[in-house]
């Protein structure tokens, strides 16, 4: 009960040290906001080449630039809540911090909610900055809920980070980038329609690589979140993403808290916290 | 109840992925038993000197007691609370200052890094600043509380570790060579900080494990000698060195220069005789100097046995 009354103060104490240290280092702030632009600008003159072409059974893929600027902007924010808390924990372990933030009395989740903090809020910006962007300069339109487009944007977030708590995990016991990683950052890009419809994977690899692209939660948090900002449809229907995004937290969640508790455990037992 | 109790402590640090390794006939090392077997308690307000050699198991016995190491068998509890099962409640009771210069953000201020930590004790923003600003007055940090740690020289990095032991006014504190880096001065003042703790209300009790023997000898009140992971002996300074040689040499120094040495056993009444007869001769003593053995020759005779 304590340790939650403290989630705020801890949360905040993580977020002040990270925005500290981000802004020791003051230019890569504007020289990733230079990067973000260029991306956009690219992408707007490569969507100029389909103009016209767009096949209709592909809805979503009317504005190319306005779905590849969402697939950017919601890939951005997956891939943080995978590989955020690992690299955190990596990151704490290289610089030898991980044991004097073990040392205070705060439990691990909340270790996972306060180490992931900034980098949610950092990439919140700029996954924001995407659809500025393309708003503003490139006259992108997006309609709908909003609301219900941050709804999947937070569960697919929350989903991704219980299989970022695992990378964590294996972060912790084998002082090593994990595979999860590899697998997840070219799997989204590749089977999850970030840059083209997922229908077409299936069209020419036929069903079984097609089906790949169903058992990543990416692929339901961005169907879930075109249908809403680029169709404009309503709460009713997009159950079908939503509900597969609640089983797969349902299920990842517990599962991926009880191994990195273990994973913190095997870490004390052979008294690794510090070594990398 | 004491504030430490260590109960049939074993540590062995595992060999990671043992069967694994096996498998491939890839040579492994063999498991390391850093700990065997230790027992003692501290009390409340007690120094409690741990001295040993490099690798002798004073490292391990301290992150275990501060729960960032789990014991293959046995047990601590701090002010009766088990450093495994109760270890949040244990990490409120107790504080760390280890020489480590990487357990601290270097590209942050010494005050920043204070703050974060003092936030996740628990500490709101009013009382963190206020306890920051006591403990950079009592450990004469003032002057570089707006410094990046990576600008701090090795002494004040390991005055803001002990600053930040302190942070929570913990009633344990487990203090690996605070004195290590720091210059004669300010080595003094820190022991002078160290007696106080002991000392003042409600007391603080403290692990020392340090190198400078002399260092020990004079602040704790009681010392154990660890070697390859066993406790060899605990005693006050004075009765681990008697346990070591009854006897003392002794070197009076008359008026005129002239020196008397000679060697004496511990309580006999040979001091007392020999100044008498100098008296009675009329000579003037002008100093009496002995020389004891030290906890140096305590710790090389266990080491040697």
């Amino acid at each position: 009960m304590k340790s939650l009354k403290l989630l705020p103060r801890r949360i905040f104490a993580f977020l002040a040290r990270d925005f500290r240290l981000y802004v020791s280092y003051r230019m890569q702030f504007f020289l990733r906001i230079l990067s973000v632009l260029t991306v956009v600008t690219t992408l707007f003159f490569i969507s100029k080449i389909f103009a016209g072409f767009t096949d209709p059974q592909f809805s979503q893929w009317r504005d190319p630039l306005g779905a590849w600027l969402t697939g950017l902007a919601v890939l951005n924010y997956f891939m943080t809540g995978f590989s955020s808390l690992a690299n955190s924990i990596r990151q704490e372990q290289m610089q030898g911090t991980l044991e004097s933030v073990l040392l205070t009395p705060i439990n691990l989740p909340t270790i996972i909610v306060a180490s992931s903090a900034w980098d949610f809020l950092e990439t919140t910006f700029f996954s924001f900055l995407y659809l500025f962007f393309g708003r503003v300069f490139f006259g992108v339109q997006f309609r709908g809920s909003f609301l219900l487009a941050l709804l999947f944007l937070l569960l697919t977030t929350v989903v991704l980070a219980c299989l970022g708590i695992l990378s964590a995990s294996f972060a912790m016991v084998f002082k090593r980038g994990d595979p999860f990683g590899i697998f997840l950052g070219a799997g989204s890009a590749l089977f999850s329609g970030v840059f083209f419809p997922t229908q077409l994977l299936r069209n020419y690899a036929g069903p079984t690589l097609g089906n790949i692209s169903l058992l990543l939660p990416p692929t339901h948090g961005l169907q879930g979140i075109r249908q809403v900002l680029i169709e404009g449809h309503t709460l009713s229907q997009v159950t079908q993403p939503l509900f597969t995004l609640l089983a797969f937290l349902v299920i990842l969640l517990p599962f991926s808290l009880w191994v990195f508790s273990r994973a913190v455990r095997r870490a004390k037992r052979e008294g690794s916290l510090i070594q990398y | 109840m004491s504030a430490i109790s260590i109960r049939n402590l074993s540590k062995t640090y595992p060999v990671p992925f043992r069967r694994l390794r096996a498998f491939f006939r890839r040579a492994g090392k063999d498991p390391v038993e850093a700990l065997r077997d230790v027992s003692f308690d501290v009390e409340t307000g007690e120094i409690f000197g741990l001295i040993g050699r490099n690798g002798a198991g004073k490292t391990t016995l301290t992150k275990i007691v501060a729960t960032l190491v789990q014991p293959t068998t046995g047990n601590v509890s701090v002010h009766g609370h088990d450093s495994v099962a109760d270890d949040e409640h244990v990490r409120r009771q107790v504080g760390l200052a280890t020489a480590e210069e990487r357990s601290f953000y270097w590209r942050l201020t010494s005050e920043q890094n204070l703050m974060f930590f003092a936030r996740l004790h628990g500490l709101s923003d009013r009382a963190a600043k206020q306890r920051i600003k006591d403990l950079f007055a009592r450990l004469e940090l003032d002057e570089v509380a707006r410094r990046r740690f990576g600008e701090l020289s090795t002494g004040n990095k390991q005055r803001l570790a002990v600053a930040r032991a302190m942070l929570a006014s913990p009633p344990v504190l487990l203090l690996d060579e605070p004195t290590r880096s720091l210059d004669p001065l300010a080595a003094a003042s820190m022991r002078e900080l160290i007696r106080s703790l002991a000392t003042q209300d409600p007391p603080v009790t403290i692990l020392l494990t340090s190198h400078n023997l002399a260092e020990v000898e004079t602040l704790c009140a009681r010392v154990a000698i660890i070697s390859r992971g066993s406790i060899r002996a605990i005693d006050t300074p004075r009765n681990l060195r008697d346990l070591t040689s009854e006897s003392e040499v002794v070197h009076i120094t008359l008026a005129n220069s002239e020196k008397i040495s000679f060697t004496r056993q511990h309580n006999d009444e040979l001091l007392d005789q020999k100044i008498r007869e100098l008296q009675s001769a009329g000579k003037t003593i002008v100093d009496v100097e002995t020389e004891r053995a030290t906890l140096l020759d305590v710790l090389e005779k266990y080491e040697e046995s």
